[in-house]
Formats: structure tokens, sequence, C-alpha cells
């Protein structure tokens, strides 16, 4: 069972994708350090775990006993990950990085980012396609600015966070996922949604947020902006200032006053 | 009055002798797709957009920001200009491969059947003029300036640059990751290094290819337009964008001081991106805003209040200018326009002055004509 308040991403979200891109036909490389690869696999039926390949990052990260098959922080270069895919079968492969925030605790971010986007390439020339790159972040784990950073990187950012109070019932604890996504044409798409994890780590969605969850800036969701509110300058007159206006003799007229 | 007077003469009945002498750089005035500028003798290119030469402050998504960056090359691509392309994220080539392709205006067609339509709109004319009886036999002559005088093209942004064009294109190319993989002992590239390797390849290019005169007899002259895409992001292996206190927070501003250098020297002009809202010392980007001739930063509606404002229904966000070249010039910033909107229409992207954007709310069909500026 998930424990959400203390790795929310983490316990939904791979099981999640990972039968779906199994299913698909794709390897799964998960480069696994916050946890040991037996707890990670617990639960997933067996035509998945024959997809997926777990490097373990976890058991030994200094390399101390140097036993093979161990990966360490050091080795997350771009020509170390594509080692490591080149080890799975060929085809197209997801990379999973369990978790970003781990190695963002080691290694600088712009390392990191540049090796990431280095990672497609080298696998490339070793003949692997990388398909997709799922990474996960604590959020609170660090400061706004390297977060906003991270997310003007990627294609699509999905946030967790548990659901208000009272939203569903029963025991699995729904959560608000808040999506964005770029698009190749410059479009930006964003979607919230509610959502529970059954058993057999299928998603089920509940429904996104009807705005019922009070908003700071408007309390009123019917009312929208009014822009003629507000001006510095009047849009309509008033009968006196009309009239005054209609008696007022233009510089270049001739009139009997001139 | 006082009289400047250059190679001696007196001034004469309150005449000054002054001359001003022709600068030599009135040559350069046949370098294709630019024109002197008669304030300051600078030479002005278009650069897509009109006047914005600069740097640009990206909105959240880098959406318009890259639409103005492609812009600036497209434009040099029309002209004939050379072009160099750095970029730490997307490859130069496929950059240029979705520059937008030039809309070849009504103008050049008219030219072909323009006799055709100055019978045509005699002939109405001589029915509706009544007051101005007298002018209804002149030609209907086009009020569009001198093609010497007009620089700049419209684009249609929903259609890419053919190839036949790009090919026909000198251009050069930096790109980060490359950069790294010629030399993979160095691990990663801070951004000293980056900045570094940027500098001397465009004063590599600058000085091969003959922009600042060190081949002057050889090659006719022409311009190199620079477009740095993202400065200072993350992928340059800059750390500003992620922490207030970087570990060297002058890399951006000493490369930029060179640049300018650079680019003083040389017939060169350039476009360079920034994730200003990224960035998080503010003081940073005060350094860069001094550093640059033009300062332009984009906010764009997506994901804010705006989005849902009537007001802003048919714009995609606002321009702030926030400084414009006094290049040669004693004068201080007197631009009276500091608020701009801007819209992006299926072809054409648009600029107003954001108070028009009032008019267009409150009686759209009398101001269903955009005014755009120059």
């Amino acid at each position: 069972t998930p424990l959400w308040p203390a790795a929310p991403l983490r316990s939904w979200l791979i099981p999640v994708s990972s039968p779906l891109c199994a299913s698909r036909g794709e390897s799964v490389h998960v480069f696994g350090f916050e946890i040991p690869e037996e707890e990670f696999l617990a639960g997933f039926d067996p035509d998945v775990t024959v997809r997926l390949l777990y490097q373990d990052g976890f058991t030994d990260p200094l390399r101390w006993t140097g036993e093979a098959g161990g990966f360490g922080a050091e080795e997350f270069t771009a020509l170390g990950v594509a080692g490591r895919l080149a080890r799975g079968p060929a085809g197209p492969a997801t990379v999973v990085l369990d978790s970003l925030s781990w190695l963002l605790l080691r290694q600088p971010l712009p390392a990191v980012c540049q090796t990431l986007g280095r990672i497609p390439r080298a696998a490339a020339s070793a003949g692997l396609r990388v398909t997709r790159i799922l990474a996960l972040l604590h959020e609170d784990l660090h400061p706004p600015g390297l977060v906003e950073t991270l997310r003007s990187l990627a294609q699509a950012v999905v946030g967790v966070r548990p659901a208000p109070e009272g939203m569903g019932s029963g025991e699995d604890a729904p959560r608000l996922a808040s999506m964005l996504q770029r698009k190749g044409t410059g479009k930006v798409l964003t979607k919230e949604e509610y959502f529970t994890v059954l058993a057999g780590f299928t998603p089920k969605a509940l429904g996104e947020p009807t705005g019922s969850v009070p908003r700071d800036e408007d309390a009123d969701p019917h009312s929208t902006v009014d822009p003629t509110a507000n001006l510095t300058f009047n849009l309509r007159l008033s009968d006196t200032e009309r009239r005054a206006r209609d008696g007022m003799p233009l510089p270049f007229h001739f009139s009997a006053q001139k | 009055m006082a009289a400047l007077a250059t190679g001696g003469g007196m001034p004469s009945d309150g005449a000054t002798s002054f001359q001003r002498k022709v600068p030599a750089s009135s040559r350069l005035a046949t370098i294709a797709g630019t024109r002197p500028s008669v304030r300051h003798g600078q030479l002005l290119l278009s650069s897509g957009l009109p006047s914005l030469d600069c740097v640009l402050e990206e909105d959240k998504y880098s959406i318009y920001s890259n639409l103005l960056f492609k812009y600036f090359l497209a434009e040099g691509i029309v002209c004939g200009h050379n072009l160099f392309v750095a970029s730490a994220k997307e490859d130069p080539a496929d950059i240029l491969k979705e520059l937008p392709a030039p809309l070849f205006d009504d103008a050049h067609k008219n030219q072909v059947n323009e006799k055709e339509t100055a019978i045509k709109s005699k002939q109405e004319s001589q029915e509706s003029m009544k007051i101005a009886w007298r002018y209804q036999n002149l030609p209907r002559i086009e009020v569009s300036p001198a093609a010497s005088a007009r620089i700049g093209h419209y684009y249609d942004v929903s259609k890419m640059v053919s190839p036949e064009l790009l090919q026909s294109t000198k251009w050069h190319r930096f790109f980060v990751p490359e950069e790294m993989s010629l030399h993979p002992e160095i691990k990663t590239c801070n951004m000293t290094c980056g900045y570094t390797r940027l500098l001397q390849s465009i004063q590599r290019i600058i000085y091969q290819e003959g922009f600042d005169g060190s081949y002057p007899q050889k090659k006719q002259k022409n311009i190199l337009r620079i477009g740095i895409q993202s400065l200072g992001s993350v992928l340059w292996g800059d750390d500003i964008c992620c922490t207030d206190n970087p570990e060297d927070i002058y890399s951006l501003t000493k490369f930029l001081y060179v640049l300018r250098g650079l680019l003083r020297m040389s017939l060169s002009a350039c476009i360079i991106t920034v994730p200003a809202h990224l960035i998080q010392n503010k003081a940073i980007m005060e350094r860069v805003t001094n550093l640059s001739d033009t300062v332009v930063g984009l906010e764009s509606f997506i994901g804010s209040e705006r989005e849902t404002n009537p007001l802003y229904k048919d714009y995609q966000g606002l321009i702030h200018v926030h400084k414009i070249p006094r290049l040669n010039s004693l004068i201080c910033d007197v631009s009276g326009t500091k608020d701009l909107a801007f819209r992006l229409k299926r072809k054409l992207f648009t600029i107003e002055v954001r108070e028009t954007v009032l008019f267009h709310y409150l009686e759209p069909e009398r101001w269903s004509k955009s005014y755009h500026l120059v």
C-alpha cells in the first residue's frame, strides 16, 4: 500500500506508467536510487516485470563494495546511462529516474540537465531509441527556482498533491494531478484532475475540479472582469456635461462671439 | 550662436560652417536589407519585426520569444544576410527549418497588373468624387514608401520557409551538446566553458568571413545576424536560473560585454533570448539591461488571469519595452509608447499600442483595422 505523504510521486506513478509502456512493447529502464529493487518491483504482474530493467543505485551508491551491476552516482552521465541501456533489448526504451531529487543532491543542476538532454543522442549512437525520460522529483526538497527551471525544460509536467478534504471516500485517498503539456506547435495544455489508484496499479479518474474549491482571486465564479471599470477617463457623459460640450465654440469655426 | 567649424572657414552672418563629413559608412548603404539612419549614422536593419535588435526576455513558456527569434533569422534569410545560430536545447538546423515563410507583399503582385487596377479605380472615382472633382482625373497612385526606404518583410507563421531559400543562405552553427561531444574530456560544460567557446566561435566567423573588414576588397559586404537562444539557462551550464546565489554571478554579464565589443567592431547584429522569469537574482537582469542596446520583455497571457479578461480576448500577450537603443546620441529615452500588446492571428504577428485595446473592446466595428507599429 502506498504511503502517500512520504513518497507521493513514486508510489503510484511508476506502477501506473510502467504497465502502459510495457504493453506497447517498450522496455522500461528504471534507475532506482531511493528504494531497494524488491520493494520497487512488488505488486507488478510478471509480464510487466519482464520488461522492467532495474539499475540498482540504492544498494551501493558510492560504490564501496564495487559489486557488478550496481549503478553509482558518478556514473550518471550520458555515456554511462547509454551504456546501461545498451545492455537491454533493442527497440524503443523509456528511461525512469527514481528520483531526480536524489541526483540533484549529488550533482549540480546544470550538469544533470545537460546529461538528460544528451541521453537520447548517446543512446541513438549506440543504436537505441529513447522515447521518453520520466523523472520523479520531490518538489519540497528543492528551492522554487530550481523547480521552475526544471518545469520550463520539461515537455510535460505532472504535479501530484493530496486532494482537498471531503473528496471521495474509502481507504484509497484521492489525489489531485495538475498536468501541463507543451505541444510542438507551441500550444500549452493544462488540466487538473482527481484520481485514485485501484488495486493492480490501475488509475481511475475521478473527474475534474468543479471550482467549488474557493480560489483566492475571485469568490464569485460567474463574474468576469469588466474592463470599462476603473478607468482614468469618462466613457459616458452626463446631461449637463453633454450640454456644456455642445455649447462650446470650436477654435477654427467662425462664431458670433469671435 | 555657437558655430562649429571643421577644417577652416569663418562663420559668416550667423550661419555655421559646420559641414557634416560624409561618413565612410554611407558606402555601406549598398548592403542589401539595410539603410543608414539619418539620426546617428548607423546602419539600420530590419529584424523581421520593426526595430527589435535586442535582448528578449522570454515569456513563460518561450513560445513568443522563439517566434520573434525566428522572425529575426527569417529576415536575414530573405535579405541574403549570413546567419549564426547558437542554442543549447534545439539543434540549429531544426530551428532554421521551422522559420516562417516570407509573404511577398501585394506590391510585387500589383506591379504586374498595375495598369489594370489603375483604370478600374479611375472609373470608380469618377462616380464618387463630387467634392474633390478636380482630382478625379489623376491616376490612383499607390501610397507606398519607396523601395529603398522600406526595409522589412511580412511572414506567414503557418508556413515554413522553403528548403531552396534555406539552401541559398550561408549560416553557421553552435550547438552546446555538439561542442561538448567534440571535447569528451570535459564531462560537464560549465558556463565559463560554454560562453567562452561561443565567443571564440563568433569571433572566428567574424574574422574568417570578413565582417570586421579584415578582407576589405575581396568580398561584397554583408551583415551577420547572430541569434542566441535561451542564454543563461541551465543548459548553457549557468546556474543563475536555479539559485539566487550562483557560482559565478558575472559570467553572463562578462559574456555580453565581450559580445558587445565584437558586434560594435563588425557588421553584425544580435538577438538574444533570456529566460528572465527564471533568473533568481534580479540584479543580473538589471546588468543585462545596462549592457544591451534594446531590451524587450514578453508576457504571454497563457495561464494568467488575463487570459479570461474580455479586454484581451483577441490578444496573446503584452510587450514591455524596457530599453531602446541610444547609439551615438546624447538624448535620453523619449519614446512615449512603452505599453504594447501583441496578437498572433493565423498568419501575422502584430503589435499594437495597448491603449487601443480598450477601443477594440468598446467599438470593435470601428476599430477593426489594427494599427501596425513601425
